[in-house]
């Protein structure tokens, strides 16, 4: 990476939603000419869509039963609890 | 929906314990998914969510009401994995090759609990291959990556999840980025 590390870390500020306009503005500029840094950009989000892409899932059918079969009895709860 | 949950813990603290059952409906998916995207398989998954609910349930009287019940809990499960995680026997793998076959993993001999419409096979593959990467995650990073992205939490709430400092949080988050970048740009 030959770009400054300065131009990563506004890219790290944009994916936070929390870059300043001034520092969105030297992004954007510098996006537009440093293939590279479009580059690595992309790549950034890309893992990040991968990452929410994957399905969400569910707790198996029996999943509650099973807890509050775990659960201690109610009359040793004063024994339990601290 | 906090202020059910609110209502159900006090009848909880009361020695209800049918009250808890709603609670741990209302969450039960969020805390399997976070241990699942954490361990990165369903038996021990669900094991450690079914812990987490019952340290929670045999711990409500130290949780301070005035927060939200979400973050206490996740903050239990995360513990929790991150355990197991550390404790986790190098030689136990579920994804690890069994001997002598090609592709055939012990995952795919541990009978699946659940059909799979025929549309999501299709990605079965992009999807275990995303999986093995959050797996290889550290899981300093694995855990902020999976409460962000996941779970879809603030950062301010990962901060209090993780009991660490939100500049930590975020450092942790765009070093876990950088990684998950390398990772996956060829994916």
């Amino acid at each position: 990476m030959k770009c400054s590390e300065q131009i990563i870390d506004y890219m790290h500020e944009y994916l936070d939603e929390e870059i300043s306009e001034e520092h969105e503005k030297i992004l954007r500029e510098h996006l537009q000419s440093c293939s590279d840094c479009q580059e690595y950009f992309r790549e950034l989000n890309k893992s990040i869509a991968l990452v929410q892409s994957t399905s969400h899932i569910q707790a198996p059918d029996d999943f509650t039963s099973k807890v509050m079969a775990g659960l201690p009895k109610e009359k040793k709860k004063t024994e339990i609890q601290r | 929906m906090e202020t059910i949950v609110k209502h159900r813990i006090k009848q909880v603290i009361k020695g209800d314990q049918n009250a808890y059952g709603e609670i741990v409906e209302v969450y039960k998916d969020k805390v399997f998914q976070l241990c699942y995207r954490m361990l990165g398989n369903r038996h021990e998954a669900e094991d450690i969510a079914q812990e987490a609910f019952i340290r929670a349930y045999i711990n409500i009287n130290s949780f301070n009401q005035n927060l939200k019940f979400s973050t206490w809990l996740y903050r239990i499960a995360t513990n929790l994995c991150i355990d197991r995680i550390r404790k986790k026997k190098p030689d136990y793998f579920l994804d690890a090759e069994v001997p002598g076959t090609e592709g055939l993993t012990m995952y795919s001999q541990v009978p699946s609990e659940t059909p799979l419409p025929e549309d999501e096979v299709e990605s079965i593959e992009l999807q275990d291959a995303i999986q093995k990467e959050i797996s290889k995650l550290p899981d300093k990073y694995r855990s902020v990556i999976v409460l962000k992205y996941i779970e879809e939490l603030s950062l301010n709430e990962i901060s209090e999840i993780l009991d660490l400092p939100l500049g930590t949080v975020k450092t942790r988050i765009h070093r876990g980025r950088e990684a998950l970048r390398q990772q996956l740009r060829h994916v």
